[in-house]
Parts: C-alpha cells; sequence; structure tokens
C-alpha cells in the first residue's frame, strides 16, 4: 500500500487507449473529461480518437456516464474492495472461487475478461470516484484501486487518477503537501506539523467538538458536512470567506465577501492530474481576494500582543 | 405500514452543480437537494405515490423528501447531496477523516396527509 502510478490528462489524451471509470459519473459530474482528455479526442498515439479507445464503467447503477461506456459492470452497492481484490488475484493467475465471485454482482467471466482487456491495452487508465473512496471501505478500496494499476504494470502500461471534484480541492491538497508534507489531517498546534486522519482531519474535529474557533475559505461544510459537525460550527465563533451566501454563511459570525477567484481575482488552480494552471480575471470586483483578506488578518494579529507572557518579554528585549 | 429498509447513494448531478452556481437559496436548487429517486416497483412495495412526500430515517438522523420515479436498481434510493442529507449522513470517519457519505441503510416511510 503507498504510491500512486499516474500521468498527466495530456498523456491520457495521448496515449491512452484502455479507460476505466470506477464509481463515478463523469458525464454529470465532470462534463468535459471524455471530450477533452480521455474519450473523444484524437492523440498522437490514437489518431482515431473515440474509435481507438475502450470505455468501461463500474458502478452500482446505471447513469449517464453508462451510455457513453463500451462495457458497463454493475456491482453490489459495498462490494468494490471484493471486486477490485478479485481483480488482483486474476492479474496474478490465481484461483478464485465462483461463488465468491459471484457475490460482487459480476461472474467470474465477467471479471476474467476484464482483467484479459487490461492486460491487451497498450495504455491504460483508471479513474476512481467518490463511489470507492466514500463507500465501505474508504482508502482501502482507493489503495486496492492503486495497487491494481500499478500491479498492471507488470504487464503493460497503467496508470490510475481520482475524479477530484469541485474547484481546486487538488490546490489545497498540493499546497498542504509542500508545505507540511501531508495532504490534509494536519496539526500545527506544537509548532511542527502533524498528520493523523481521524484526529486533526476536519469531519472528526468539527463531531467531537475539539476546535474552538473556525475559518472556512471556499468551502461550504454547512451544507456538506454530518449534522453534529455544522452544529459544532454553529455554536462557535466562524469566519467565513466566499463570494456568495452560503448554508456556512448563514451560521457564521463574520461572513466576508470575497472575489470570485479565476473570473474576477487572480490565482492558480491545480487540475485533477495535479497540473498548476494560472488563472486570469476577466472581470473586476468590488470586493477583496480571499488572499488579500488573509493578508490583513495576519497583519492585525501579528500587531496583537501575544498571549503568552514570555513570548511579549522576547519581542520587547528584541 | 412495515418499513423497507434501502440503501441510500448520495451523488451529485448537472443540474445541481449549476443551481450551486446561481445560488443556494434559489427554490431550484432546494428542489433538487430535497428530491429522492426510486425505483418504481419499491414505490408501490412501500405505498409511494410519484411526488409524494417521504421520511427517510438512518441510524443518525431522519430527513424529509419529495420521491420520484427513476432510474435506480431496487432496493436503492439516490440523493443528490445537500442539507437533508447532512442529518442521515455517518458522522464517524473509522480513522481515515471520511464520514460515509454513501451506501448507507436507511428506511423510507410515506408521511400521511
Amino acid at each position: 500500500m503507498g504510491g500512486k502510478v499516474t500521468c498527466t490528462l495530456g498523456e491520457v489524451k495521448n496515449r491512452a487507449d484502455f479507460i476505466v471509470y470506477w464509481g463515478g459519473n463523469p458525464a454529470e459530474c465532470h462534463p468535459r473529461h471524455f471530450t477533452k482528455y480521455t474519450l473523444t479526442q484524437k492523440g498522437r498515439f490514437v489518431p482515431e480518437g473515440r474509435k481507438g479507445r475502450t470505455m468501461v464503467l463500474v458502478d452500482i447503477r446505471e447513469t449517464m456516464s453508462s451510455k457513453a461506456a463500451d462495457l458497463f459492470l454493475q456491482i453490489r452497492p459495498g462490494k468494490d474492495f471484493e471486486v477490485l481484490t478479485t481483480l488482483r488475484a486474476l492479474v496474478k493467475n490465481q484461483q478464485v472461487d465462483e461463488r465468491r465471485a459471484a457475490e460482487t454482482g459480476l461472474t467470474l467471466a465477467q471479471l476474467q475478461d476484464l482483467v484479459d482487456r487490461m492486460k491487451r491495452a497498450r495504455f491504460g487508465v483508471l479513474f476512481f470516484g467518490m463511489g470507492v473512496s466514500m463507500t465501505r471501505g474508504k482508502h482501502m478500496n482507493s489503495a486496492g484501486i492503486l495497487a491494481l494499476a500499478a500491479e498492471l504494470n507488470a504487464f503493460t502500461k497503467f496508470v490510475c487518477m481520482p475524479m477530484r471534484g469541485h474547484g481546486n480541492v487538488t490546490g489545497s491538497d498540493m499546497v498542504m503537501r509542500w508545505t507540511t508534507g501531508f495532504p490534509f489531517g494536519v496539526s500545527l498546534t506544537r509548532g511542527y506539523p502533524r498528520f493523523n486522519p481521524g484526529e486533526f482531519s476536519t469531519v472528526d474535529l468539527l463531531v467531537r467538538g475539539d476546535n474552538d474557533a473556525a475559518l472556512i475559505l471556499g468551502a461550504d461544510p454547512g451544507a456538506t458536512m454530518p449534522q453534529p459537525g455544522i452544529d459544532h460550527l454553529a455554536r462557535i465563533p466562524t469566519i467565513v470567506l466566499d463570494p456568495k451566501v452560503t448554508h456556512t454563511s448563514r451560521l457564521a459570525r463574520v461572513h466576508i465577501t470575497t472575489a470570485v477567484t479565476g473570473i474576477s481575482a487572480a490565482g492558480t488552480a491545480y487540475r485533477m492530474d495535479e497540473i498548476p494552471l494560472p488563472l486570469r480575471p476577466a472581470l473586476s470586483s468590488p470586493y477583496p481576494t480571499d488572499q488579500e483578506v488573509i493578508r490583513r488578518i495576519r497583519q492585525a494579529v501579528a500587531a496583537r500582543p501575544s498571549w503568552s507572557p514570555a513570548s511579549n518579554a522576547r519581542m520587547a528585549i528584541a | 405500514m412495515e418499513k423497507k429498509r434501502f440503501i441510500m447513494n448520495a451523488g451529485r448531478t448537472t443540474r445541481q452543480g449549476q443551481q450551486i452556481n446561481v445560488g443556494k437559496d434559489h427554490v431550484e436548487y432546494q428542489a433538487i437537494v430535497n428530491t429522492l429517486t426510486m425505483h418504481p416497483g419499491d414505490m408501490k412495495a412501500v405505498g409511494i405515490q410519484p411526488g409524494d412526500s417521504v421520511r427517510v430515517r438512518s441510524e443518525h438522523g431522519e430527513a424529509t423528501f419529495r420521491c420520484v420515479e427513476g432510474k435506480v436498481p431496487q432496493g436503492m434510493i439516490f440523493v443528490p447531496y445537500g442539507p437533508p442529507t447532512c442529518h442521515l449522513m455517518g458522522r464517524y470517519t473509522d480513522g481515515t477523516g471520511m464520514p460515509t457519505s454513501k451506501g448507507w441503510e436507511v428506511e423510507v416511510e410515506p408521511i400521511s396527509a
């Protein structure tokens, strides 16, 4: 477990002839994915475009994406880990009990066919969505699909990529990674970064009520998190920076309206393949940018005396 | 009436994404996140007419939705993520930082007028 065999979306566009979407509905949730990178584009080594590519969708229900698939494999809810483990066994030519395989909602023949197709591919990609990472098994499902992609490299070129949602969530992970060494769930309370999902991750902190203040940037946890976490945000001083009125801004003590990044504020956004893209504002805004607000808050905090008398004494000597 | 158990599959839709950019206070966004899609056979079994209000109960809480027929497998219901699903979602992350946001068991019952 560990490591991600991956590539850029440019490589997918130019090289991938076998594409698997697992636990996601890109036709609705990433509507430009098919047309810009994975299916319809003609690539350098896939000159035929759509005809030169095979797309498989693995999901628990038929969606708009299944109409675009060459092969739709409907698995039982919560059986992703079992399907992935079976595929990994079949990749290594290990024996699999037919009855056990059938518990996943697919037959052993279907799973063997998928493995054969994956091994025959010149350049395969596994894209996985929240149907893998947010259901029973969670990070073990993600580890399973990453391991499957890595192990297929004994036979052909295979890569894996999570279908990141929402604007610039990858950017948040990237900045946290290069500044602290960890992507999320980081505590700086001891003056150095400590990583422990379940302890320092946002949902856990809020649900347990560990934090006594919150600064929310570019997110609306008031409409997405478990209710006990939302109730805690309403109890503590919560500050929201957002261009719009949101469920979180309604329960916050302070809401600072900011300019929309990419439309009226410059910045950098990371694509799901971790490529940074510069954003050039097309319009001006009467509101400050997120960056400007944070800079001014930091300036104001730095100007105040510290809560620690020892620290203030050191400042006075300096 | 006997309460049947269903697998609740929350997700996102294109229309929901568009409405987020219009505003979450809009009637259309509210309608999207308060609408539950169910297999016609299941609706019949539970005694729900298309457009009826239903109460969905998980081990963590309950919420009400408007129920419509749709192409989902029997035994499963689909709802776009939103404030109502926050009441039903699991609060524990099993040490991962991610609450179980899909595939939890719920009961669905019609709200009698």
